[in-house]
């Protein structure tokens, strides 16, 4: 709405037909042009400045958020129009419920209106192919916005082609510990026993040990070792199937000789050496890629570019964990209501320069390792 | 762009003769400027939605037309790539132009109480500070290490000037851990060059390494005060949650503690003892803001300043950066 601005002669002629015609052309070809180079394949916005514009330009302060909604909007239908696959957006922080009753109030009921209205026009929402997924602590959310969440959600979940995540009301320390609290939980549950076989495993040993003793060899008494631990651990196991099957004696000598090779190549699933904790997954396996598989943006590509607007300065917490790598964090002075493609653009083809500079050092790089292979 | 009637019946959901709108009429309003539904779903859902698609038609193919608007796209790209390269060139020499002069200005002549004069006027300074630097590992048999080294001495003597207790200072590779004696006589002397004789006094340490501050016979006079400094490296960030992680899952399988004792509060107390507190500011003093493994959870609510295009460590880097600090609001999600 940067027509706020505009004087009213001005205003008319930009939003005359023929204008309107030229600016939409105008767009479409710009991000036509866009699309033929790299493009940041996940994307974050921090929707802030939305209660000083409205105090700039003295109006109400929920009407500041209805503007910001609509710039919300217009980026979605840019990033999405040049190709990026998911796009997040910082909606609600936790530490946003200290404000005033009545704007946290009214901002949860533009969030139900806007989410019902969206459920309404699925078939629209289908021509983007964007699925909605909200990220954040459910629990602190009255049960009527959670009804509307979740059936925009629901009735999102089939598309596959672009992701949008909301997140809705969400710390990035919260989501951090959610997920160190999730691998905790995973990696404290035991395996699972063994496979129940009708074959009682106590009963071979004994039957192989009764008729070796009467043939003198060395192999008793590795086979005997290994018996022993394996029929120690599946004791609890088997308890119940040694007196559910009894073969004969002699007409299982063919399968028991099979057997002790059955047993030793089926192995129990964790060193006996070890003590109470052995039958747990290790601890030691837990990388940053286990974290980062249990963190809410799991499953997407990694964050390319970080836009935050209004000229503040910090990650006030936010994806912390996704864009302290290689993000691209850039911080603008326009206000979020203002926020639109002529804003946008800079950032993008910077982003796309800067990242065809850094593909051509590396074909060069491996161009030159490529010699220096050939030449030793 | 839409015409303002428009805009405010889709804003209260109210025609302007007080009717509510209803669902056919908000996506008449929205229908022109909707993409052309995709070729694959209108031809999945053909049945059900032809009624209502009625106002599109199904998208012809036209070869010739793709390719003059595919070869206008193609123009067009380079056209903004080519004007880019050029802005950027001009943006860089402009910059580089405008720092030499406030060097020039605002030269600091190692003498603590310029800078002190130029910190005075500001209404707040940063308790704990953090600098992100680079190695240049092609630098010729160690003339990388040396820049580093220079870069850290000079920061740590405006620091102790400015009165800035806590400086942490972040270097990917972590190459300086492996060299904290020598730094730590390059901060001393660099100190002596710039405060004489009433030094302040200087502890260096890494997280998880034990604190280098040789003894020193405490001045007669007034202490200037004490800085301690802290190196991190990107072991310090990811890694550091990890070995958290690995450790908590362990007393979880012991069965001390349970998954649910897990809180943000246990897990800040732990990182901010074994690592560093939550730094008020952050200068990057390269071209770009990019964290490049710094530890992620300490950042949440601190100040980052960075200037455009800028390439080197430079002192009044450090006092925009001051400058900025003082004017920041900090609204805490209020």
């Amino acid at each position: 709405m940067s027509s706020a601005h505009l004087t009213q002669v001005r205003k008319w002629v930009f939003q005359s037909p023929p204008a309107e015609w030229a600016i939409q052309q105008l767009r479409e070809l710009l991000i036509g042009a866009l699309r033929l180079g790299p493009v940041p394949q996940h994307v974050a916005f921090v929707m802030d400045g939305n209660r000083r514009y409205a105090r700039n330009h003295q109006i109400e302060t929920v009407e500041g958020h209805n503007l910001g909604f609509e710039a919300l909007a217009r980026i979605l239908e840019v990033c999405y129009k040049s190709g990026v696959k998911v796009v997040t957006i910082y909606a609600f922080s936790i530490e946003n419920f200290k404000r005033s009753r009545y704007e946290v109030d009214a901002l949860m009921d533009m969030a139900k209106v806007k989410l019902s209205q969206l459920a309404q026009h699925g078939d629209l929402l289908d021509r983007y192919g964007a699925s909605i997924r909200i990220l954040g602590q459910r629990e602190l959310v009255k049960p009527d916005v959670l009804d509307a969440i979740d059936r925009a959600v629901a009735l999102t979940s089939g598309n596959d082609r672009a992701i949008l995540n909301v997140c809705f009301p969400y710390t990035s320390r919260d989501e951090i510990t959610t997920a160190i609290r999730g691998t905790v939980a995973d990696y404290s549950k035991p395996f699972k026993p063994a496979l129940k076989r009708p074959f009682s495993e106590t009963h071979i040993t004994r039957n192989i040990r009764s008729r070796q003793l009467s043939i003198v060899s060395e192999e008793p008494l590795a086979l005997r070792s290994t018996s022993d631990t394996a029929s120690s651990v599946d004791a609890d196991a088997d308890d119940s199937a040694s007196a559910s099957t009894t073969p004969n004696p002699s007409s299982s000598t063919s399968v028991t000789n099979k057997n002790p090779f059955e047993d030793n190549s089926n192995p129990p699933d964790f060193e006996p050496s070890k003590s109470a904790v052995s039958n747990y997954p290790d601890p030691e396996t837990i990388t940053s890629e286990t974290l980062s598989d249990h963190m809410s943006t799991a499953g997407t590509p990694p964050l390319d570019l970080l836009v935050r607007t209004s000229g503040v300065e910090r990650l006030s917490d936010f994806m912390l964990w996704q864009c302290h790598q290689d993000t691209s964090i850039v911080f603008l002075e326009c206000l979020w209501p203002e926020f639109d493609l002529w804003q946008f653009l800079p950032v993008l083809v910077e982003w796309q320069w800067q990242r065809k500079k850094a593909l051509e050092r590396e074909a060069l790089s491996v161009k030159a390792q490529k010699r220096d292979v050939k030449l030793q | 762009m839409v015409g303002l009637r428009e805009v405010s019946a889709f804003h209260h959901d109210v025609l302007p003769d007080g009717r509510p709108l209803t669902v056919q009429e908000r996506e008449d309003i929205l229908r022109p400027y909707l993409p052309r539904p995709p070729r694959t779903s209108s031809l999945a859902k053909a049945p059900a939605s032809t009624a209502r698609r009625t106002s599109t038609k199904p998208h012809r193919r036209k070869p010739m037309r793709d390719f003059l608007k595919n070869q206008l796209h193609v123009l067009v790209y380079t056209a903004i790539h080519t004007l880019f390269s050029i802005y950027v060139r001009l943006r860089r020499a402009c910059h580089a132009i405008i720092d030499r002069v406030f060097a020039i200005l605002y030269y600091h002549h190692r003498t603590p109480e310029l800078i002190k004069k130029d910190v005075k006027g500001l209404s707040r300074l940063p308790q704990h500070l953090s600098v992100i630097l680079d190695f240049n590992e092609d630098g010729h048999n160690g003339s990388g290490l040396e820049d580093l080294v220079n870069d850290v001495c000079e920061i740590a003597a405006w620091s102790a000037s400015a009165g800035i207790p806590i400086l942490s200072i972040y270097e990917r590779t972590g190459v300086l851990k492996n060299y904290i004696p020598q730094t730590h006589r390059s901060i001393f002397r660099t100190f002596q060059a710039y405060f004489g004789r009433h030094k302040p006094t200087l502890s260096l340490r890494a997280p998880h390494l034990p604190s280098f501050s040789p003894p020193s016979s405490p001045s007669a006079g007034s202490t200037p005060g004490h800085l301690s400094i802290l190196l991190l490296s990107a072991d310090d960030g990811r890694n550091t949650l990890v070995d958290l992680t690995k450790t908590l899952a362990e007393m979880s399988q012991r069965g001390k503690i349970s998954p649910a004792d897990i809180s943000p509060e246990l897990i800040d107390a732990e990182i901010s003892e074994s690592v560093m507190g939550e730094p008020d500011l952050l200068i990057l003093f390269g071209p770009d803001v990019e964290l490049k493994g710094y530890p992620p959870w300490q950042i949440r609510l601190t100040e980052i300043f960075h200037v455009q295009d800028n390439t080197s460590v430079g002192y009044q880097v450090f006092l925009r950066a001051l400058h900025r600090f003082a004017k920041a609001q900090m609204r805490l999600g209020r």
